[in-house]
């Protein structure tokens, strides 16, 4: 299941309903908003699914010093890539795997302290996205803003599958949405808009 | 909290007090300096032999008038700049086992290239008999320093070695290039100290590079001495023995305050009695400028930067040397940027120092060593940790 190229950071801190890994900037691909990422369960062979919601970088009293200087070039990649101001990446965990069964749901652990964190292939996340019960873990969750979420997710679950499997997969997700939001009119057509957008 | 801040807040203030009056006689005296400066800019520069020979601890003039100012020089487009300081944990008997730490930092930026600066932080742990004690006596305070500072002025001598040998490259190492630590050890170790550092001085001239040392805010006042040794006549024992020495304990740095943003005063030689039996029988006499590092329209920031006689020699090299410390400096305001990163990069901070003792006393457990601190050290841990007040 590990692949360097798709490391995105290690687990800093973890519990049941989500996680925080740190990352370096220096990554070509920080994680997107709304992008499949997964980490090591703490059994062999198991995984546990997240949702990227949230990406933050740390406050740095010398990135501090330059703020409103002529910054040569030199130090904006001096910082970028060797001073060590970790990126923060929250995920909000959604589901968990064994042995290649994917069960949309809370993980039985969390992740452990310094596990790599990775991006999800494409196969991983059409094969997670088959479902929608996911939807109902984000909705439920207070920390997160479900809704950008909720539309990010699908975004990225529409972006992994080929061009023609694109729409229905849209339109199957948009139905789930109206079936979950039915009594929220008016945040279901926020979110449909968002999916419309694009 | 057991420091009780309450009891000093009058001794503080008398403090305050204190360093306020002394301001105006400071300023006095730091404008009769200057004065003198000008003065006996002529005289100064004939009292170099009678100061090497009475060894007064003043400043040896050179050539030029110790009043001149060179002003900021053409700076090259490209030039690498590199750096390196150094940090340690000390060995400690009260510990789970007697050994010590070395953490060298360094940078490597490139002037005008846009590349990322290239960073560097090596740790040397110390921990063999052989690397613990030298001549019987532990590895600890200055001796450890001076390992310090070899370690440092070898990764400088390496990293200015993998440079291309037609690159443009100033070393820089934070602190003084003279071993001041050893100026109270036994001749025989003194000898075999100094010349491993000069021997990483000659590799970093056979690369093709420059050298520097930066102190900020010097405390050393040997142009103070020098003014005052002309102002007797170049009579060492009146200046000597004078107790109301007007110039004694007034820092350099204030009398270069004068200098323009990014100008450096006069060449003067080290006085220290290492540099004279060592540095300079090797080519290396170590020759040292003030430096205002500050920008236009700014307080003054002097620096103490040194150079050994094959920079000060040199007017192209100097001029070099001056030129790209002020660069660095403009990058932060008053300071060189790649000082304070390789500062950053050897910097130990107490959690690092906590995790590698941890790991440590891990190690001698998993080799069924005993791992347990002094009583001494033991007690003060729990008291120091969580502490409590009870009163």
């Amino acid at each position: 299941m590990s692949d360097n190229k798709l490391q995105v950071g290690r687990v800093l801190r973890a519990a049941i309903q989500g996680f925080v890994a740190g990352c370096e900037l220096k990554q070509p691909d920080i994680p997107r908003f709304g992008s499949f990422v997964r980490a090591d369960g703490i059994a062999p062979g198991s995984a546990i699914y997240g949702l990227v919601y949230n990406v933050s970088l740390e406050d740095d009293l010398f990135a501090r010093h330059f703020v409103g200087r002529d910054i040569d070039e030199g130090v904006i990649k001096d910082e970028r890539n060797n001073r060590q101001v970790p990126v923060e990446v929250s995920v909000l965990s959604v589901g968990c795997g064994e042995d290649g069964a994917i069960c949309q749901c809370l993980p039985a652990h969390p992740p452990v302290t310094l596990d790599w964190l990775y991006q999800c292939t494409d196969e991983e996340v059409r094969a997670f996205t088959a479902r929608f019960d996911y939807f109902r873990l984000v909705l439920a969750s207070r920390d997160v803003p479900a809704d950008e979420l909720l539309a990010a997710s699908v975004l990225s679950g529409a972006a992994a599958r080929p061009e023609h499997e694109r729409e229905p997969f849209l339109v199957e997700a948009g139905r789930e949405l109206a079936r979950l939001m039915a009594s929220d009119p008016l945040r279901l057509e926020g979110v449909l808009r968002r999916l419309q957008a694009v | 909290m057991t420091l009780e801040l309450s009891r000093l807040s009058g001794q503080v203030q008398a403090m305050g007090q204190e360093m306020a009056a002394r301001k105006q006689a400071y300023a006095e005296r730091v404008a009769q300096a200057q004065h003198w400066l000008s003065e006996y800019a002529e005289q100064a520069g004939q009292l170099g032999q009678i100061i090497r020979e009475s060894g007064s601890g003043a400043a040896i003039p050179t050539s030029e008038s110790i009043d001149v100012q060179h002003l900021l020089p053409p700076i090259p487009e490209r030039f690498t700049f590199i750096t390196a300081d150094g940090a340690e944990i000390q060995p400690d008997s009260h510990g789970v086992a007697f050994y010590y730490l070395i953490n060298i930092g360094a940078l490597v930026y490139r002037h005008g290239s846009g590349q990322t600066p290239e960073a560097y932080s090596q740790p040397a742990f110390g921990y063999t008999e052989d690397d613990t004690y030298e001549d019987g006596q532990p590895v600890t305070g200055n001796l450890l320093d001076i390992k310090r500072d070899l370690a440092e002025i070898t990764c400088l001598a390496d990293l200015c070695a993998a440079e291309p040998p037609d690159a443009t490259t100033i070393a820089v190492v934070d602190g003084t290039l003279i071993l001041w630590t050893l100026k109270d050890t036994p001749p025989e170790y003194q000898g075999d100290k100094v010349q491993a550092y000069l021997q990483q001085l000659d590799h970093i001239r056979r690369a093709g590079a420059d050298l520097a040392a930066c102190i900020s805010r010097p405390r050393r006042g040997e142009v103070a001495r020098l003014l005052y040794l002309a102002h007797v006549g170049g009579d060492i024992e009146k200046a000597n023995a004078d107790p109301h020495h007007p110039m004694k304990r007034l820092p350099d740095y204030a009398i270069f305050e004068l200098l323009p943003p990014g100008a450096r005063s006069a060449l003067f030689v080290s006085p220290s009695q290492i540099n004279e039996k060592y540095y300079r029988p090797d080519g290396h006499t170590v020759h040292f400028f003030y430096l205002n590092l500050a920008e236009e329209g700014q307080q003054p920031a002097i620096a103490r930067i040194e150079v050994p006689a094959w920079v000060a020699d040199d007017a192209g090299r100097l001029a070099l040397v001056h030129g790209a410390i002020i660069a660095q400096a403009r990058i932060t305001g008053d300071y060189p940027y790649a000082l304070v990163r390789a500062d950053e990069m050897a910097f130990i901070s107490s959690r690092e120092r906590e995790a590698f003792e941890d790991m440590v006393a891990g190690a001698l457990v998993r080799a069924g060593v005993p791992a347990a601190l002094s009583p001494k050290q033991y007690y003060k841990t729990l008291t120091r940790r969580g502490k409590r007040k009870f009163r």
